[in-house]
C-alpha cells in the first residue's frame, strides 16, 4: 500500500512526524495510521469542509491594504500539530515559570526599580523601549494574559521566540480551530486521546467573575476593540460573546469621576474590568498618544485612581522585549533563584561593548531587530541586504545600541502540512497561552500553531498568508464535569437598555444613509428619464419642468451651487454624472455611499450574511462605475436600476432579521428622520412655487414618482395628477404610511419605546419637537397651503409648514443625540 | 526674596466644548533654591472634577474634567515661590568646585552605575521630540567641549556661543519645527534653543533635561515694569556625576540663580507642556498667554 508520506521529502534538521532516517516518531503513529485510513483524496475534500466551515462562521483575518479584499478567510490545516505529553510538561513549567518571572519584572519597572539599581538589568533595555510608560510609574496591576511564541529548534528542543504580553492575539482563533477540528476530524481522534481545552476556558472566564466594584449591580466587563477594521476584529467579537464580554469601542466609553463608564441607551453604566485590545499607547488621547481616535481621553487617570481594571494593565508592553533576552537567567536566578527552563535564541544586546562589537563583526549571520516593535521596520535579515542597507543599518547600531539585538539565524522544524494537493514539510511556530491569576498559572493544553507558505519562509505570521494548525496535547484530562462550552449568557447583555450608545449610533445613521442613498438614486434616476425621454409637444414647459426637477436635485443632494447657479453655463448631464459619481464631492449618490458603506461596516456583525453579501456585491459593482469619466444618460439609468435593485434588498433583509433587542427601533428611527426630511426637502423644491399648467402636471408626476408613490396615489384619486390631491396624499393623509404626517405619526408610535430615563408622565426633549410637528400638519387646511398670494405666485403658508416641520426633525434628531449617545450632561 | 508668579491662560474654541479632559503642569515644584509656599489656581469655567497627581519626574500635575459648555477655558495660576540664598551660595562653591571636572572624567565616571547616574542616564538617551543629532550639530558642540577640558567651561563657552550665533525670533518656529532647522537657520525661542542645547549635549553621551520655568524680567531703564510683560520660560539643566545637575540658560547667556523659577523638568517639552487638553468637539482653537513675575515687597 502506498503511502500518502511517501512523497514527503525532509527539508529541515528536525522534523516534528520523522526522525532523520525518515522513520515515524512514536507519538504519531497513531495519527499517521487515521491519516493513512482516511487518504488523501478525502483529507482534500475534508479541507474543503474546514474552509467552508470557517467561512460559514465568518471567521476571517482582515488584511491592511489588501487588495483583495479587507477580510482573508482564515485558513486551518487538517493535519494537527501533536505534542506528547512528557514534552508539554517542560513547555508548561518553563512558560509558567516565564510568566512569573515577567510579572514580577513589571511591578518592579514600575516600582521599585531594584532590577536596575541594582545592575540585573541595564537602564536602557527599559528606558530605550518604546512600551516603557512613564504615566504608568506606580502601576501595581499584574499581567494577566501571556502569549509565548516557541518553535523546536535543530536541537529538538522548544525554544522560546518572543513575548507577547501586551495584548495578545490569537486566542480566539485557537478556540476556533479546535472546534472546527471537532466537528470536522473527528475520524482523525481515533485512539487518540487529546488533552481538552474547556478547564481553561473556564479559568479564564473565572478572572472576569471577581467582585464588582458596582454594589449591587451585575458586573460589566468589556473588550475594547479598535474596531472592525481591525486584523482581528473576528477574534474581538468573538472573544467577546464567548467570555461575556460587551464588545465596544473607545467611542462608546466616557472616563470621570475616577472611572470608566459605559454610554449605553439605558445612560452611563460603570466598568469594572476592561479586556483590552487596543494597543496601548493608543487608550488615551490626554495622556499618550494625541492622534489616537481609539481611546477614552481621561482613562490613564482613571486607571490610576484605581477606578477600573485592566487586562493586560497598560504598560506590559516593554515587556515585549527582545534586550531583556541575555538577562532573564539572571532574573530567574534574582527573583526565584532558579534557572531558565525553556531556552530562548541566542540573543546579543547592543548595549554591551562586546556584544555590539560581535554583532557589528558578524552582521553576514546574524538577524539584527529592534528590541521594541515601534519602528516601521524591525527585523532585519542582513545576509538579504544590499551593502549600502547594510551601512545604514550599522550607522543606526552605533547611534542608539541599546535599541538593538542581534540574534542566531535558526532552522525551525518542520511540520507535514497539506499544500493544495500533497502533503509537505513546513515550518511551525506555536503560540501557546498561559493565564496568571493572583500566583497561579494556567497554561492552555493546546496553542495556535501557524505554518508558512513557503518551505523557507522563516517569518510565520498570518500578514504573509500561510495557514493554521490546532495543537494536540497528548493524553487524559482530569475528569470535570462536560458542559457545553457556550454556556447561555445573561440576559441582560441582550436588552435593548444595554446596547453600547456607538452601536445603537451606527444604526441610527444606517437607517439615514440606506435612505438617503435609496431616496437620491430614484431622485437622480427620475430626473435623468424625464430629461432623456421628454416628450417634447411644448418646448417652453418642457424647459420649464426639467429646470426645476434639476434644480430639485440640487437641493435634495445639497450639491449647491449646481444648478441654482444663475447664467450657468454647465453641462446638466455631466453635473448629475458628478453629483451621482464624484466620491470627492459632498452631497453625491458616490459620497452617500461611502458613509452606507462605514456604516455597514460596523452594523455586519448584527445582520444575516446575506447582508453582508450583497452589499459587498454592491460595494464591488459601484465601484467600478464611479470609475467612468463621462458616463451616458442610459447607462447612468441602467446602473441606477441595479444599484436601487440591490440597495432594496438589503433594506429588506435589514428590517427582517433586525430584532428589537439589536436597536431596530434606531434603524427605524433613522429611516423615519431621513425620509420625512428628503420628503420636505423635494415638497420645497417642487410644490411651492406656481407653476403652468402642464409644467406642473409633469412636476407632481416626477415627485410622485420619486416617491414610488405613483400607483398608490392612482389607485386612491382615480384621477390625474392635481396639485391639491397631490399635497394631501403626500402630507395630510395619514392613512397613507409614505407621507409626511405618515412618517411623523409612525415616530412617535415608536419613540416611548425608547429606554426611559425618567418618569413615562411628560415627553422627553426628543418628542416635544416631533409632537408640535405632528399637531402642525394635523391642524393644517389643505385650502390654506395650496393657496398662494396673488402677485408672488409663491405657497407661503405650504412653504413655512414644511420649514417649521424640518426644523422640528432636525431638533429631535440633536435631542436623541445628546440623550443616547452622548452622555455628556449625565 | 520671595516671587509672586501669575500665569493665565485663555483659550478661546470656535464651537461650544461640553466636556474636555485637561493636565495642567502650571504648579511649581520645590528645589533646593526654591521653596514653593503657596499655588492656587482658578478655573473658568468651573472643573467638575479635579485631582492632583506626582509624574515619573516629580512634577505636580493637576487634571481637570470641564463639563460645563463653554467656548472659552480660563485658567490662572499664582504661585508664591521662596528662593532660599543658602542653597544658592552652596550652588555657586559646586560651581567652583565642577569645574576641574574634564568631559573625560565625566565620561569615565558615568560608567560607576550608582542609582544616582542610572536616574541620570536616562535624559541621555533619545526624547519624543529630540531625534538623534546630525554630525553637523556634534560638530557644532565639540568646538567647545573637549575631553581635556573643564566640562562646565566648555559648556559656558558652548551656552555663550548659542547665544551669539542664533537670533531670538518668534514666530518662525512651533513645536513641530525640527531641531535641525532652528540649527540651520540659527534662529528660534529660548524652547528652541534650550531642545538644540539638549540634542546636541547628549549625542556626547552628557545627561541633559528640559528645564520649563518663568524668568524676572526688569523693564528698561526709567520704565516701570508693566503687568504682564513676562513669558514662560525654558532653559537646560546638565548632570555631572559626582556634582549633580546644573542649570544654563542659552537665551540669555546665562546660569540661572535667583532671577529663574522653576515649574518643572522633563526630557523634553513634550514631558511639561503647561496645559494640555482634549475636547469633544470639532474646531480649531485660539490662545491667549499672560504671565507676570514680580519680586514682594518686604
Amino acid at each position: 500500500m502506498s503511502s500518502m508520506f511517501e512523497e514527503y521529502r525532509l527539508s529541515s534538521s528536525f522534523d516534528e512526524m520523522f526522525d532523520s532516517n525518515k522513520n515515524i516518531r512514536p507519538h504519531w503513529k497513531q495519527l499517521e495510521e487515521n491519516l493513512e485510513r482516511i487518504g488523501l483524496e478525502q483529507l482534500r475534500s475534508k479541507q474543503k469542509e474546514i474552509d467552508w466551515r470557517l467561512e460559514d462562521n465568518g471567521v476571517t483575518y482582515n488584511v491592511y491594504n489588501d487588495p483583495g479584499g479587507l477580510n482573508r478567510p482564515w485558513k486551518l490545516d487538517p493535519i494537527p500539530f501533536v505534542i506528547e505529553e512528557s514534552q508539554w510538561k517542560v513547555v508548561e513549567e518553563g512558560l509558567k515559570q516565564r510568566c512569573k518571572l515577567l510579572n514580577l519584572l513589571l511591578q518592579d519597572i514600575y516600582g521599585e526599580q531594584k532590577t536596575i539599581q541594582e545592575g540585573i538589568i541595564p537602564m536602557e533595555v527599559i528606558y530605550a523601549h518604546g512600551g516603557f510608560m512613564r504615566e504608568m510609574h506606580g502601576m501595581k496591576s499584574p499581567l494577566v494574559i501571556y502569549a509565548a511564541d516557541m518553535a523546536r529548534g535543530p536541537d529538538g528542543k522548544i525554544w522560546v521566540v518572543n513575548d507577547r504580553t501586551q495584548a495578545p492575539s490569537g486566542l480566539g482563533y485557537a478556540i476556533e480551530n479546535r472546534l472546527t477540528m471537532n466537528s470536522a476530524m473527528q475520524d482523525l481522534y481515533k485512539g487518540i486521546s487529546v488533552k481538552r481545552l474547556y478547564d481553561f476556558f473556564e479559568i479564564f472566564k473565572s478572572i472576569f467573575q471577581g467582585d464588582t466594584l458596582n454594589r449591587n449591580v451585575e458586573p460589566l466587563n468589556v473588550l475594547l476593540s479598535p474596531g472592525p477594521h481591525n486584523e482581528t476584529y473576528f477574534e474581538h467579537a468573538y472573544l467577546s460573546s464567548f467570555l461575556g464580554l460587551t464588545l465596544v469601542q473607545g467611542q462608546d466609553l466616557l472616563a470621570k469621576n475616577g472611572a470608566v463608564w459605559l454610554k449605553s441607551l439605558k445612560g452611563l453604566r460603570r466598568i469594572d474590568t476592561i479586556l483590552r485590545r487596543v494597543d496601548e499607547m493608543y487608550c488615551d488621547p490626554l495622556e499618550l498618544r494625541p492622534d489616537s481616535h481609539l481611546g477614552v481621553s481621561g482613562l490613564v487617570q482613571a486607571i490610576r485612581s484605581g477606578g477600573v481594571g485592566m487586562i493586560n494593565p497598560l504598560g506590559s508592553g516593554v515587556l515585549e522585549n527582545l534586550g531583556l533576552n541575555p538577562f532573564m537567567s539572571h532574573l530567574a536566578r534574582y527573583f526565584l533563584d532558579e534557572e531558565l527552563i525553556l531556552p530562548q535564541i541566542a540573543t546579543w544586546w547592543c548595549g554591551q561593548a562586546k556584544e555590539q562589537e560581535f554583532v557589528l563583526g558578524n552582521l553576514d549571520r546574524l538577524i539584527v531587530k529592534t528590541i521594541d516593535r515601534m519602528g516601521e521596520k524591525h527585523t532585519y535579515v542582513c545576509k538579504d541586504m544590499t551593502k549600502k542597507e547594510l551601512k545604514v543599518l550599522k550607522q543606526n547600531i552605533l547611534e542608539q545600541p541599546h535599541r538593538y539585538v542581534g540574534q542566531e539565524e535558526v532552522e525551525f522544524a518542520t511540520c507535514p502540512t497539506m499544500i493544495k494537493d500533497s502533503i509537505e514539510p513546513r515550518r511551525a511556530v506555536i503560540r501557546a497561552y498561559t493565564i496568571a491569576q493572583s500566583d497561579t498559572y494556567t497554561l492552555m493544553p493546546g496553542a495556535l500553531v501557524r505554518v508558512g507558505m513557503n518551505n523557507d519562509s522563516l517569518m510565520v505570521s498570518n500578514q504573509f498568508g500561510g495557514s493554521s494548525k490546532d495543537l494536540w496535547v497528548l493524553g487524559e484530562s482530569q475528569s470535570v464535569p462536560l458542559n457545553p462550552i457556550f454556556k447561555s449568557q445573561t440576559t441582560i447583555e441582550n436588552s435593548l437598555e444595554n446596547i453600547p450608545s456607538l452601536r445603537a449610533e451606527n444604526l441610527f445613521w444606517l437607517g439615514r444613509y440606506l435612505m438617503r442613498s435609496i431616496l437620491t438614486a430614484r431622485m437622480i434616476r427620475t430626473v435623468l428619464k424625464y430629461m432623456t425621454n421628454a416628450s417634447r409637444y411644448d418646448q417652453e414647459s418642457n424647459r420649464q419642468t426639467e429646470e426645476m426637477l434639476t434644480k430639485a436635485l440640487t437641493h435634495v443632494t445639497m450639491t449647491y451651487p449646481g444648478f441654482l447657479e444663475e447664467n450657468a453655463n454647465i453641462d446638466p448631464f455631466l453635473e448629475i454624472a458628478s453629483i451621482t459619481l464624484d466620491t470627492s464631492r459632498i452631497g453625491s449618490l458616490a459620497q452617500i455611499i461611502m458613509m452606507l458603506s462605514n456604516t455597514n461596516t460596523y452594523a455586519k456583525n448584527l445582520l444575516p450574511l446575506e447582508a453582508s453579501h450583497i452589499y459587498e456585491r454592491l460595494s464591488r459593482e459601484w465601484g467600478i462605475l464611479c470609475q467612468e469619466v463621462k458616463p451616458q444618460p442610459r447607462f447612468m439609468i441602467f446602473n441606477l436600476d441595479k444599484l436601487l435593485m440591490q440597495l432594496m434588498a438589503y433594506k429588506e433583509l435589514i428590517q427582517e432579521s433586525l430584532f428589537a433587542e439589536q436597536g431596530s427601533i434606531l434603524y427605524e428611527i433613522g429611516s423615519r428622520i431621513e425620509r420625512a426630511q428628503l420628503l420636505i426637502s423635494k415638497a420645497r423644491s417642487l410644490l411651492i412655487s406656481v407653476h403652468e399648467v402642464v409644467s406642473e402636471y409633469e412636476i407632481l408626476e416626477a415627485l410622485l414618482t420619486t416617491c414610488e408613490s405613483l400607483n398608490a396615489y392612482r389607485a386612491r384619486y382615480r384621477s390625474s395628477f392635481d396639485l391639491r390631491n397631490v399635497i394631501e396624499f403626500l402630507l395630510l393623509d395619514i392613512n397613507f404610511p409614505k407621507s409626511l404626517i405618515g412618517e411623523i405619526d409612525g415616530m412617535m408610535k415608536i419613540l416611548p419605546q425608547l429606554p426611559k430615563f425618567k418618569n413615562a408622565i411628560y415627553l422627553n426633549r426628543y418628542e416635544e419637537p416631533i409632537f408640535e410637528a405632528f399637531s402642525m400638519i394635523r391642524l393644517s387646511k389643505l385650502d390654506m397651503l395650496c393657496s398662494s398670494s396673488e402677485d408672488e405666485y409663491i405657497r407661503n403658508e405650504l412653504e413655512s409648514l414644511l420649514s417649521e416641520v424640518s426644523k422640528r426633525l432636525l431638533i429631535a434628531s440633536n435631542e436623541l443625540s445628546k440623550t443616547y449617545f452622548a452622555h455628556y450632561d449625565e | 526674596m520671595i516671587y509672586t508668579v501669575y500665569h493665565s491662560t485663555r483659550f478661546f474654541y470656535q464651537q461650544e466644548v461640553g466636556f474636555s479632559h485637561n493636565l495642567i503642569r502650571l504648579q511649581p515644584r520645590s528645589t533646593p533654591i526654591q521653596e514653593v509656599i503657596n499655588f492656587d489656581m482658578t478655573i473658568e469655567p468651573i472643573a467638575a472634577e479635579s485631582e492632583i497627581f506626582t509624574d515619573f519626574f516629580g512634577n505636580r500635575i493637576h487634571h481637570l474634567l470641564i463639563r460645563e459648555s463653554h467656548s472659552q477655558l480660563h485658567v490662572v495660576a499664582q504661585s508664591r515661590v521662596k528662593i532660599n540664598f543658602n542653597a544658592l551660595e552652596i550652588l555657586q562653591d559646586n560651581c567652583n568646585r565642577v569645574s576641574s571636572l574634564t568631559y573625560a572624567q565625566a565620561q569615565e565616571r558615568m560608567m560607576f552605575l550608582t542609582p544616582e547616574i542610572i536616574e541620570a542616564k536616562q535624559f541621555a538617551l533619545k526624547s519624543p521630540l529630540l531625534p538623534i543629532a546630525s554630525v553637523e550639530i556634534v560638530n557644532y558642540a565639540l568646538m567647545s567641549i573637549k575631553h581635556e577640558r573643564s566640562l562646565y567651561e566648555g559648556i559656558l563657552e558652548f551656552m555663550g556661543r548659542i547665544f551669539s550665533d542664533f537670533s531670538f525670533v518668534s514666530g518662525f518656529s512651533d513645536l513641530s519645527t525640527p531641531v535641525e532647522r532652528v540649527f540651520s537657520e540659527k534662529k528660534g525661542v529660548c524652547q528652541d534653543f534650550a531642545h538644540f542645547a539638549i540634542t546636541a549635549l547628549r549625542s556626547l553621551g552628557i545627561p541633559t533635561r528640559y528645564m520649563s520655568g518663568y524668568i524676572e524680567t526688569t523693564p528698561p531703564e526709567g520704565e516701570e515694569k508693566l503687568f504682564g510683560s513676562d513669558a514662560s520660560h525654558a532653559w537646560f539643566s546638565v548632570y555631572f556625576p559626582g556634582f549633580g545637575w546644573f542649570d544654563f540658560d542659552p537665551t540669555n547667556n546665562m546660569v540661572p540663580k535667583n532671577q529663574h523659577i522653576v515649574l518643572g523638568y522633563g526630557r523634553d517639552y513634550s514631558d511639561i507642556s503647561p496645559i494640555q487638553g482634549v475636547i469633544h468637539g470639532s474646531g480649531q482653537s485660539r490662545l491667549n498667554v499672560m504671565v507676570d513675575v514680580s519680586r514682594e515687597d518686604y
